[in-house]
């Protein structure tokens, strides 16, 4: 009977060490608003994005403007005012992909204008390309508006909470006649408080 | 008190912990593009007795639909969830899924607070709101 009972427990042993064997691992809703911390994050990025997005598609002179073309815009660096490190590219991307997801917009890349002139010096220098079939040179297209901004913070926190308040600005300049055509902002307040669990 | 119920107790608070923390009930509201039908589809008990579409009203911002809902906390306590719209197109398909975040909203007792979104195409025909907390 003795040796059964031990059986049993070495058994039951061996079960839980293969249940727990590494690390738990779970798929979660990228979309979810996430509270982990007071410093910026996937939530903030995503409710900018889609505010700012939804803010210059209903403006009536935007609207006006995109009803028969589709204006092209270059995004410049957002300035990171904030004592954190924020990917704002990451912000503008996100902007960007939801403007030209509307069909509304169309965008020249910046970030790639390296590659692209390495990949034109390869077709017409490299002579690996036939030149009838070659993309020339001095044929792209100049963007019409520009899309720049800013992203600021104010922190201030005593010994129980911390208050954090973010504010996102992003206008649309017109290159053109330097007129800046809209601008929109999105604030976000964020309060963190050390509950008796996190002391 | 015994030595089973001096057990028990810190078990039964930490379940009552874990199941307070654990509540996850999503409703759902559909409007089609005329504005016509509402449908409160809804697999939980809470916020769906607590909240109710005041209002709903559909524009055109040049061809994109944007959308507004009116929500009303009824019950006598603060309300703190969260939201998020759909957008789908003619054939009831789902346009730029996960492209808009669940937003957090609270509205106070017996308040009502106004969310709006613009569609992310011009083939969003209709859109969804979804709530939960």
């Amino acid at each position: 009977m003795k040796q059964f009972k031990t059986l049993a427990v070495v058994l039951m042993a061996l079960v839980l060490a293969a249940c727990s064997t590494g690390p738990k691992v779970s798929y979660g809703d990228a979309t979810a608003v996430e509270t982990t911390t007071t410093g910026f994050g996937s939530t903030d990025l995503q409710t900018i994005a889609a505010t700012l997005v939804d803010d210059l598609l209903s403006f009536p002179p935007i609207v006006q403007m995109t009803a028969n073309s589709r204006p092209v815009v270059f995004v410049d660096k957002i300035k990171n005012k904030t004592t954190e490190h924020i990917d704002t590219e990451s912000i503008t991307d996100s902007v960007q992909t939801k403007l030209l997801k509307s069909g509304k917009f169309r965008f020249v890349d910046m970030t790639a204008v390296k590659a692209v002139q390495e990949q034109l010096n390869f077709q017409m220098e490299s002579g690996m390309v036939d030149p009838a079939k070659a993309v020339a040179f001095g044929r792209q297209t100049g963007a019409e508006f520009m899309l720049h901004g800013n992203l600021s913070s104010i922190v201030k926190r005593n010994s129980g909470t911390q208050d954090v308040y973010y504010k996102f600005t992003l206008k649309l300049v017109n290159l053109e006649s330097g007129i800046m055509e809209w601008a929109g902002e999105k604030e976000i307040r964020k309060t963190g408080e050390k509950t008796f669990f996190s002391l | 008190m015994n030595t089973y119920h001096k057990k028990a107790l810190p078990l039964v608070l930490s379940a009552m912990l874990l199941g307070g923390c654990a509540v996850n009930e999503t409703a759902t509201v559909a409007v089609d593009g005329n504005n016509k039908q509402q449908i409160l589809e809804s697999n939980s008990g809470f916020l769906a007795a607590s909240l109710e579409i005041a209002d709903t009203k559909v524009g055109y911002a040049g061809d994109l639909m944007k959308a507004q809902v009116t929500i009303k906390n009824g019950s006598r306590s603060d309300l703190n969830f969260h939201y998020k719209f759909k957008w789908l197109d003619k054939d009831d398909f789902e346009i730029a899924i996960d492209g808009r975040p669940w937003t957090p909203l609270s509205i106070t007792a017996y308040e009502s607070k106004t969310v709006q979104a613009i569609a992310p195409n011009p083939t969003a025909k209709s859109f969804r709101i979804l709530v939960q907390d």
